[in-house]
């Protein structure tokens, strides 16, 4: 029971009554009186004209005997009516004649005059009623009265009305309450109740609950029937809902318990996957640690057979005969070649088995060009063959530097193997829409159509297997490989008699940082490197000598400029100078002799490089080498060299820590370094170069990183984190596949990588010359 | 006040304007028009010359005809016309003429006639007798007797001496003395409205006021 819908329906009913009924009482009071004060004002006027009459004829005889007393008296009879303010008697010309007034004031105003033949005319002003009428006396006016009166009986006659009709809305209001109170019984009650239990219904939904039944017929007994009809068929309705429902849900769990199945089975099936993914990645990995295994395996005692038989024919340890040189170079020979196949073949495996990275960078064309050939001109040479290369400067390639530069000496050194003594082998590179083609066109005897498919096939020997061809047969078939993973394709031109062309396409580079180029093979860090200052005013010249101390690590700086070569030596300060005797507008000599006086660069030896063979001529102006163009490389290095452990000829005898626990590398090592006139002390693991290394601080160390114990890499991560050691030197010298995480690593915390697969016997040499110039002992 | 209708642009001002309009417009017209009916009336009455005394007793005498009933039994001489009888010389000259041409009394034109015998006056209505003939006033008003004819004269003790109205002067006003015996025994009826305005009515004899 809410009084809120009792309120509403009822109050309105209630509101409705009161209003209905009060409109129509005040509606009919106000027309009541209106009627009733325009009747009587209706009256009041004919009253007052009768008054007027009156007064009129009984002052007839005063008016036409000229009495004004006579008519005053007459007048005066006005007394007994309360209503008349004042009243006049006008003569016939209008002079006022007599007059009256209640409240003996002389007020009395002029009377407009009345028309002819118009008997009487009244006005109601604010607060009174004046009437003015003519006094005819036989057919014949005689004059005119005028009579003002208030309306102080109107005034009171509406206000008791007023009143009186207050008391009956009243009245008629309080039955209209009770009368209303009657319809509420009748009409309202039954309405709430149909709405309580339409709230009820809404709320509980309850669809069971049914409105009562009024006796009363009519509209709200259908209302109430409707209603009931409607409750009955929602509760229908929903009953037919709940069984859909219900039905629904055990549907529902039929098929959750289905999909529990299913999941159940993806699940063990899912589990399956992942065990078989684990078995996969435990096979992949355990292929990984084969070949890892295995190319450590195979080259450690390769390396021991190539480097013993290298140290004996050098017959260091007493003279071979004739027959002992040729067998041990048999062996170096066939070692040389089973080392290039395991190579080969760890390469292959290691592209087929996708574990090859490439480490992708802006490689510069002709620097890379330049240094194949390099590398490559000795076995040309042996055959008198003429290298040629052509390459527009500037121009680079995205692609791997190594990897590059073994896809090109695979194809020279084929090239080369397959050209006769005399032919040319030309190297090119030429920009073609975003990419770059590469090319190495030789002149030899050509490829027949029928094996031009064939030869990138593994281990396919082009030509007669009786003719003397040495190779592994893997060599293009790796470089095919190496081509696809850079996103190219190696393809081939070539017509029996007119040579051959192997050439491939590479992305061009774009505007990409440029990794540091590292020389063939080994990563070198450049940051102790000497700087050397190349004075040579023509730049062919410049650019060979340049080329030729970069590739032995050194930071060459370039001037073409005589003039301005002193300053630049006294502002860079170099490790060394070459200079050239021939030059404008300052000669070699001029300069040799500035140099030497200027305290500056007095203490900065110099290498004279000069066509003129004039060597005591140098030495007297203070040279401290002389090399006659053409220049040697070997001559360069070696010159430049001198120079420099002259200059910094401080006598060390710190060893240099070979750490090795293959004892016939570890021994090769030591007999390498001792030969090249350096101390040497030996850690066959990891335990024992960290106690020596504790122990005294060697001048280098050289560091394999599969080791008993306690690995290289831990090794060198506690040397790098340990103040007294962290700029130790090391050199890593390793027979495994490194990875590219392993790669990057050791590039950060070592000076030199040498990997065992390559020729790194002359290189761990020249590196040490130039890392610790002055460390030879005396006797070498 | 059309032209301020037609301005709808101005609707909200229209009520003020219509007011403006009227005062500024039609008030001081108003004025003018009034000012000037006052000043006419007012020299219109300076000029009508105040009335004379006989014009005044000439209309009082046509006046006394209205408040008196004549018994039914009038000589026979007396039924085509109202005659309005002047005995003696004439005070009023022509102003009686004036006065009565065109009227009518109890419903007949009135006539003036002037006589010189009472015998004559057996036909009139009204006798106005002149103070000229005062030496015969007995003789005529006992040649009068009870012939119904109304006796008006100005001569002292008119009604004294037996008439029925005499003029009587009050300083510049006109009033009337009335002998009700008299009138009331020649059978005339005066009415109460006459006897109301005269100055003095004498009944039986007596002076009654």
């Amino acid at each position: 029971m809410s009084i809120h819908t009792d309120n509403s329906i009822s109050r309105k009913l209630t509101w409705m009554n009161m209003l209905v009924s009060g409109a129509a009482l005040l509606l009919a009071c106000a027309s009541f009186i209106t009627y009733d004060m325009l009747t009587f004002r209706v009256t009041m006027v004919r009253n007052l004209s009768t008054q007027a009459q009156i007064i009129g004829s009984n002052s007839v005889s005063a008016l036409l005997f000229n009495d004004p007393q006579s008519a005053e008296n007459t007048l005066s009879a006005l007394k007994a009516a309360h209503n008349i303010l004042s009243a006049g008697i006008y003569s016939k010309d209008g002079s006022l004649f007599a007059s009256y007034s209640r409240d003996h004031g002389t007020n009395i105003q002029a009377v407009p005059a009345l028309a002819s033949g118009q008997l009487e005319i009244h006005w109601f002003k604010s607060k009174e009623f004046v009437l003015v009428r003519s006094i005819v006396f036989e057919g014949k006016p005689s004059g005119t009265v005028y009579i003002r009166s208030d309306l102080e009986e109107l005034d009171s006659r509406l206000q008791r009305y007023v009143g009186i009709a207050g008391i009956v809305l009243v009245v008629c209001l309080a039955a209209a309450l009770f009368v209303s109170s009657i319809f509420r019984r009748a009409v309202a009650k039954p309405i709430i109740r149909l709405a309580e239990v339409a709230r009820a219904v809404s709320r509980e939904k309850n669809y069971s609950v049914r409105a009562p039944r009024t006796r009363t017929s009519g509209e709200l007994a259908i209302l109430i029937d409707a209603f009931n009809e409607m409750l009955a068929q929602i509760q229908q309705n929903e009953q037919a809902l709940r069984e859909a429902r219900d039905d629904l849900e055990l549907r529902v769990k039929e098929r959750t318990a289905e999909l529990e199945d299913a999941k159940k089975e993806v699940e063990a099936f899912s589990f399956s996957i992942l065990r078989a993914k684990q078995e996969l990645e435990r096979s992949s990995k355990f292929k990984d640690q084969f070949l890892s295994t295995m190319s450590h395996e195979l080259r450690t005692p390769l390396n021991a057979v190539l480097g013993f038989s290298d140290l004996l024919t050098e017959e260091r340890y007493g003279p071979l005969n004739e027959r002992q040189q040729r067998y041990v170079k048999h062996i170096h020979t066939g070692g040389k070649h089973l080392l290039s196949l395991i190579n080969d073949i760890l390469d292959l495996s290691k592209i087929e088995a996708g574990r090859l990275q490439l480490t992708i960078e802006n490689v510069s064309v002709p620097t890379t060009f330049a240094e194949v050939l390099d590398t490559m001109r000795p076995l040309a040479d042996k055959k008198s063959q003429t290298l040629l290369r052509e390459a527009p400067s500037g121009l680079s390639v995205l692609a791997d530097p190594t990897r590059l530069k073994q896809i090109l000496m695979n194809l020279i050194g084929n090239a080369i193997k397959f050209t006769p003594e005399g032919g040319e082998i030309r190297l090119s590179a030429s920009p073609l829409d975003g990419a770059v083609r590469v090319e190495v066109r030789d002149s030899g005897p050509g490829i027949p159509l029928e094996e031009q498919q064939r030869i990138f096939e593994a281990f396919y020997r082009l030509g007669d297997v009786d003719k003397k061809i040495e190779g592994t047969g893997l060599g293009l078939a790796i470089t095919r490989r190496l081509v696809e993973l850079h996103g190219g394709s190696l393809g081939i031109e070539s017509q029996l008699g007119s040579g051959s062309c192997f050439f491939f396409i590479l992305p061009v580079a774009g505007a990409v940082e440029t990794r540091k180029d590292s020389p063939s093979g080994t990563e070198i860090q450049t940051r102790e490197f000497a700087r050397i200052l190349v004075i040579e005013d023509d730049r062919a010249s410049a650019l060979l000598l340049q080329s030729h101390l970069t590739s032995a690590g050194y930071d060459v700086v370039l001037c073409d400029q005589p003039a301005r070569a002193l300053q630049m030596a006294a502002e860079l300060q170099p490790s060394a100078v070459t200079m050239d005797i021939i030059m404008k507008p300052v000669n070699g000599w001029e300069l040799l002799s500035a140099f030497k006086t200027d305290p500056r660069t007095a203490q900065i030896p110099v290498v004279l490089v000069s066509i003129i063979d004039q060597p005591a001529t140098g030495t007297s102006l203070g040279a401290d080498e002389y090399i006659v163009k053409p220049v040697q490389k070997l001559t360069l290095l070696a010159a430049v060299e001198r120079c420099l452990n002259n200059r910094k000829h401080v006598g060390r005898t710190r060893p240099i820590l070979v750490v090795e626990d293959d004892a016939p590398t570890r021994e090769f090592v030591a007999e390498l370094l001792s030969k090249s006139g350096y101390t040497v002390a030996t850690a066959a693991d990891g335990a024992e170069a960290r106690m020596q290394v504790a122990a005294s601080l060697p001048e280098l160390i050289i560091l394999d990183l599969i080791l008993p114990k306690v690995s290289g890499f831990q090794l060198l991560a506690e040397w790098r984190t340990n103040s007294r050691t962290a700029d130790l030197p090391v050199f890593v010298l390793t027979s495994r596949d490194l990875t590219a995480e392993e790669h990057d690593y050791i590039r950060t915390h070592s000076v030199l990588l040498l990997q065992k697969q390559q020729a790194w016997q002359e290189t761990l040499i020249a590196q040490l010359r130039r890392i610790l110039p002055g460390v030879l002992s005396e006797k070498s | 006040m059309g032209h301020s209708m037609d301005t709808s642009s101005l609707r909200s001002g229209v009520q003020r304007g219509f007011l403006s309009d009227f005062q500024r417009g039609w008030a001081p017209l108003a004025g003018v028009v009034f000012a000037l009916a006052f000043f006419v009336t007012t020299v219109l009455l300076a000029q009508q010359p105040k009335p004379s005394e006989y014009q005044v007793k000439a209309t009082y005498l046509y006046n006394f005809g209205r408040f008196v009933k004549w018994p039914g039994t009038v000589p026979a001489g007396k039924g085509d016309s109202f005659s309005v009888c002047v005995i003696g010389q004439d005070p009023f000259g022509s102003i009686l003429d004036s006065t009565l041409a065109g009227e009518a009394l109890d419903g007949k034109p009135v006539v003036l006639r002037r006589i010189s015998k009472p015998q004559d006056a057996g036909e009139c209505r009204i006798l106005f007798i002149s103070s000229t003939e005062e030496k015969h006033l007995s003789e005529i008003l006992t040649a009068l007797d009870q012939s119904g004819v109304l006796t008006v004269s100005d001569m002292p003790g008119f009604t004294r001496r037996g008439g029925m109205i005499q003029f009587v002067l009050e300083g510049d006003r006109v009033r009337f003395e009335i002998n009700l015996a008299s009138a009331e025994s020649a059978r005339l009826v005066l009415s109460s409205e006459l006897l109301k305005v005269a100055a003095s009515v004498k009944r039986n004899g007596r002076s009654g006021d």
